[in-house]
């Protein structure tokens, strides 16, 4: 971790209406994130996931209530940009926010808008291509690589920014398993060394490795809680508009034969270990 | 492809998805090889025009074939562009709207582009019906759908199949949401295609899906880690079999 405090986002009452929109896409909101977690954020289409994604950097701000993101106020315009530089983002399509000719120019694009010296500049860059696994190709035009290796270079620039928050709207829905595996990797390992991950997903099987899970509903927290809380019983899920977890459909019908697993399982290995207990 | 057939044909991102599946409609020539349709081989521009009347092509973003500015215009325009009018045309229109649970009178005179994903592809996919293709590719039809969407979908789709005796060819880097609903599989590497047969055959090949950059859907990691523990399980897509597998184990009996 880069210093002793812990920073953290709170989001306090928080609502939000799109102009125009008869309905709240928010509506009072309180959850607290912090460095070196790593939240899944799940719901259906609608229900303010990517909104509240959104809320947390400033780039919308609150109808009513707070977010005090890293101890600044994303209502206060002045502050925009300290916040961008503490929380950053990616999103569902990389080529909506690449913009360099060459990786590395895309890289150091962020830490050069801050005006800092050469020299940091070539450490972020290249802490950053190494810490997301594309160091190789520095050169390369963004446009010309994969969906997989764009979003990680979007990821990269994101780092570059040395953020305390990485906010991530679906990053991974667009990838296929393997590429969304390595950006999943990614985002622990970043985790382990401090960063706060909050991850907007519709997969659950990502949700799984979360230390936490929100899940909203017509703009409000319906559940939060550990995955294996959130996520066990698969009409709950279906419930709140997810798909429920294969394991977990296998589970409840161990259980209605008279030999439920010893407790929640959300993975294959889970429901397994409890055949070898 | 056999007709009233759903075909899944997975492959990772850029191993040719899309290409086939324009290749399959007549949007794009091989470069070489040959297209059969109905025995008949596709080589002249007459029998590649008879190729793009009898498939349809949903592509992966919606909003790459919809440009209408309602979603009645932009169903009828297809049979409009083929010459029919009238009364004719309007029952077109709404059996094709039907088809995908679609109200004219509710969502007729809005624009496609202020529909949700879910229905922006089902406004797509009647466009494409009301052609009447005897064959449908799906450029990764579920991408960026919910649940509900997704599951709306998936019971559209073998309703089709099963009432209409359509075949519906679904190209997809996610195999999880064909898992039900598909009667066979093949697989996409290296610009080639691997033919496989049902989702047996495909939860044997978890190493090669892994190699692929694709995975199976935990159900058929499930029925494989018990293939392994000497339990076999037929239908590696139904959570009743697969509990009874488990609990077997648990009991000490052999599992049959």
């Amino acid at each position: 971790m880069r210093n002793d405090r812990v920073e953290q986002i709170l989001v306090e009452g928080l609502s939000f209406s799109y102009p125009g929109a008869v309905r709240e896409a928010l509506s009072g909101i309180n959850l607290l994130f912090e460095q070196g977690e790593f939240c899944a954020i799940l719901g259906r289409n609608g229900s303010g996931k990517s909104t509240i994604a959104r809320c947390l950097n400033a780039l919308i701000a609150p109808s009513a209530g707070s977010v005090i993101a890293c101890g600044l106020d994303t209502r206060n315009r002045g502050d925009s940009l300290e916040i961008k530089k503490k929380i950053a983002m990616v999103f569902q399509d990389p080529d909506t926010q690449i913009v360099g000719t060459t990786v590395e120019e895309e890289v150091a694009f962020g830490p050069e808008n801050l005006g800092l010296s050469a020299g940091v500049i070539r450490e972020r860059v290249d802490r950053s291509l190494r810490l997301t696994g594309i160091s190789n190709f520095a050169g390369r035009q963004p446009m010309r690589l994969s969906e997989g290796q764009k979003q990680l270079v979007a990821i990269a620039g994101a780092l570059a920014m040395e953020p305390a928050f990485l906010v991530s709207d679906e990053s991974t829905s667009m990838l296929d398993t393997e590429a969304r595996q390595r950006i999943l990797e990614l985002f622990l390992s970043l985790k382990e060394q401090g960063v706060g991950i909050i991850h907007v997903t519709h997969f659950l099987e990502e949700a799984t490795i979360a230390d936490r899970v929100v899940v909203l509903d017509d703009g409000r927290v319906r559940e939060e809680g550990v995955p294996a809380d959130v996520l066990y019983d698969p009409e709950k899920v279906s419930d709140m508009g997810l798909d429920p977890l294969p394991v977990t459909v296998v589970a409840r019908e161990m259980s209605s034969m008279g030999h439920p697993p010893a407790g929640p399982v959300l993975t294959v290995e889970e429901l397994l270990s409890c055949i070898l207990a | 492809m056999k007709s009233a057939e759903i075909l899944c044909i997975g492959g990772a991102n850029g191993s040719g998805k899309s290409t086939l599946a324009q290749i399959c409609a007549g949007l794009l020539t091989p470069s070489s090889g040959s297209v059969y349709y109905l025995d008949k081989k596709v080589e002249s521009r007459n029998n590649l025009l008879e190729l793009r009347k009898k498939v349809g092509l949903l592509f992966q973003s919606p909003e790459d074939q919809l440009f209408a500015d309602t979603v009645e215009k932009d169903i009828s325009f297809g049979p409009r562009n083929r010459g029919l009018r009238g009364a004719e045309l309007d029952a077109r229109v709404r059996t094709a709207a039907s088809l995908f649970d679609l109200s004219l009178e509710e969502l007729g005179g809005r624009s496609p582009f202020t529909l949700s994903v879910g229905e922006k592809r089902r406004v797509a996919l009647a466009g494409v019906l009301a052609l009447e293709p005897e064959v449908l590719v799906l450029d990764e039809p579920f991408i960026g759908m919910d649940f509900d969407a997704r599951q709306h979908m998936q019971s559209l789709l073998g309703r089709l199949r099963d009432d209409r005796g359509t075949s519906i060819v679904i190209i997809t880097h996610e195999l999880s949401s064909s898992w039900l609903l598909a009667d066979r599989y093949a697989l996409l590497a290296g610009g080639g295609v691997e033919r496989l047969q049902s989702r047996s055959e495909l939860v044997e090949k978890e190493r090669d899906l892994i190699a692929l950059g694709l995975r199976l859907p935990q159900w058929g990691v499930l029925a494989n880690s018990l293939k392994e523990m000497g339990i076999f399980v037929e239908d590696p897509a139904d959570p009743l079999a697969l509990a009874r597998a488990i609990c077997s184990i648990r009991e000490g009996s052999d599992g049959r």
